[in-house]
């Protein structure tokens, strides 16, 4: 009979693990991605705090965006977060997509990023990114690739009407 | 005989997985370049499908196992970080590459601000984001030319790219007028017009050049910045007439290189002149200047 009762809280904790993690997995993916900015090395002029908070907003903001249009084929997300070279780079990755019948998912594990340059009348910032991505191609349903690394990007980030907003956005191999 | 037949089938499943592997086998250059041709080696055989997901493309193709695939300069546009696959039935196979941007042939260059007044330190700041054809930020370093002139003559300097771009702090020069503020990467120049215009009067003075009855018109000498150049028309000079209990100010704008109030006629009153920050002289109405 305790053996039974075991069992049977057992195969319900089963379950609800089962259901609970992908559950938790997709509420993740929905938020938006940890961002630490570090200004020490920018210049010629210093980010003020204000400026640093919206990076940070913003910047997490863009990730969210390309996490969701090409999770879900749509660029609409890209609109209020990318200008310029970046928004016309994705919105075409988005069309090439939905024509390949695949789609990209984004597990995003965090950004390291520092300003390595802001202008000196404050409309350019340049950032350097050390993402945590996890990166999942499906054709269908199916995952046809997935890896996790840690990829170097250089963004290029112009004040608009209320935000920041993503023009040029690049990875490159670590270390450059 | 049943033990022989195991061995044949691990045999055959070994062979299977290795052919299987080797199908998924893809061989890519790391040297790739944006806008220049790769050709992607693949192995196996049969058919099968290979996808290239870039960071701006996706490029979807059937091929043959075992031949090498071509893809176009003008289809690998991006740069960045790329990801090969190749299905083959139901197995997969993949590879990172990583493409790098192709030579300076464009930039972006913000010059601010479009207009400044002559001869101050680091007021002009020129900002060159380098491209290639693709409009990939080449993060290579690459000399940028940047020349600020009026009438022909100025400074040139050269800055080096980094992370894709080149900045500069110039200063104004001492001449008003339009200055070019040129900057060249490779053989691609783009052009700024920087205006530069009068910088604060210097030497401001004003003399008495009529006395009525009951009033007097005082008039500055021509107004001109410490370098010769001279204020533009339509700067505010403030004329202010005190005595002892009383003040009088006139806001009056320059013309044709001059101001000019008429004030009130006092027997002992003081006038003093002033533009933006800068007094100029004062007279003494009635007990001479």
């Amino acid at each position: 009979m305790k053996r039974a009762r075991f069992f049977v809280l057992m195969v319900g904790i089963a379950l609800a693990v089962s259901g609970g993690v992908p559950l938790l997995m997709r509420a993740f993916a929905d938020s938006k991605p940890n961002v630490q900015l570090n200004t020490d090395n920018s210049g010629p002029r210093q980010v003020e705090p204000s400026t640093q908070k919206a990076i940070v907003r913003d910047y997490s903001s863009a990730w969210q965006a390309i996490n969701t249009a090409l999770t879900n084929n749509n660029p609409a997300p890209l609109n209020d977060n990318f200008v310029g070279f970046a928004f016309d780079q994705l919105t075409q990755r988005v069309k090439d997509q939905q024509h390949a019948g695949i789609r990209t998912r984004i597990v995003d594990h965090g950004h390291k990023v520092e300003t390595i340059f802001y202008s000196r009348d404050g409309s350019s910032i340049q950032l350097r990114d050390t993402a945590s991505i996890e990166t999942q191609v499906l054709d269908g349903d199916t995952v046809i690739h997935s890896d996790q690394t840690q990829v170097q990007y250089i963004a290029v980030m112009t004040g608009a009407e209320d935000r920041w907003k993503v023009r040029v956005l690049e990875s490159t191999p670590s270390g450059q | 005989m049943r033990k022989l037949a195991f061995i044949t089938l691990i045999v055959l499943t070994c062979w299977f997985a290795a052919d299987s592997a080797r199908a998924a086998e893809i061989r890519i250059s790391q040297n790739a370049t944006a806008g220049q041709p790769l050709s992607i080696g693949t192995g196996g055989s049969g058919d099968g499908t290979l996808y290239l997901v870039g960071p701006g493309q996706v490029i979807k193709r059937s091929i043959k196992l075992g031949n090498d695939v071509q893809i176009k300069g003008e289809e690998l546009r991006s740069a960045g970080r790329w990801i090969a696959i190749i299905r083959s039935g139901s197995s997969s196979e993949s590879s990172v590459f990583w493409v790098k941007p192709g030579a300076a042939e464009s930039m972006s260059f913000l010059a601010r601000p479009s207009r400044v007044p002559v001869a101050e330190r680091n007021v002009i700041s020129g900002m060159v984001f380098v491209f290639d054809k693709s409009r990939n930020l080449v993060l290579q370093p690459t000399p940028v030319n940047f020349s600020l002139a009026v009438n022909g003559s100025g400074a040139a300097h050269t800055v080096t790219s980094r992370n894709g771009l080149a900045w500069i702090d110039a200063g104004s020069g001492p001449k008003e007028g339009a200055a070019q503020f040129v900057a060249t990467v490779g053989g691609t120049s783009v052009r700024r017009v920087v205006q530069q215009v009068a910088s604060q009067p210097c030497n401001l003075r004003m003399h008495v050049s009529q006395r009525m009855k009951d009033q007097m018109v005082v008039e500055t000498d021509p107004i001109r910045d410490c370098t010769g150049n001279a204020v533009p028309d339509g700067t505010i000079v403030t004329f202010t007439e005190s005595e002892k209990n009383s003040k009088s100010t006139v806001d009056a704008r320059i013309k044709k290189g001059v101001a000019r109030a008429v004030l009130p006629a006092s027997s002992n009153a003081t006038i003093s002149v002033a533009s933006g920050i800068v007094l100029g002289n004062e007279l003494h109405a009635g007990g001479g200047e």
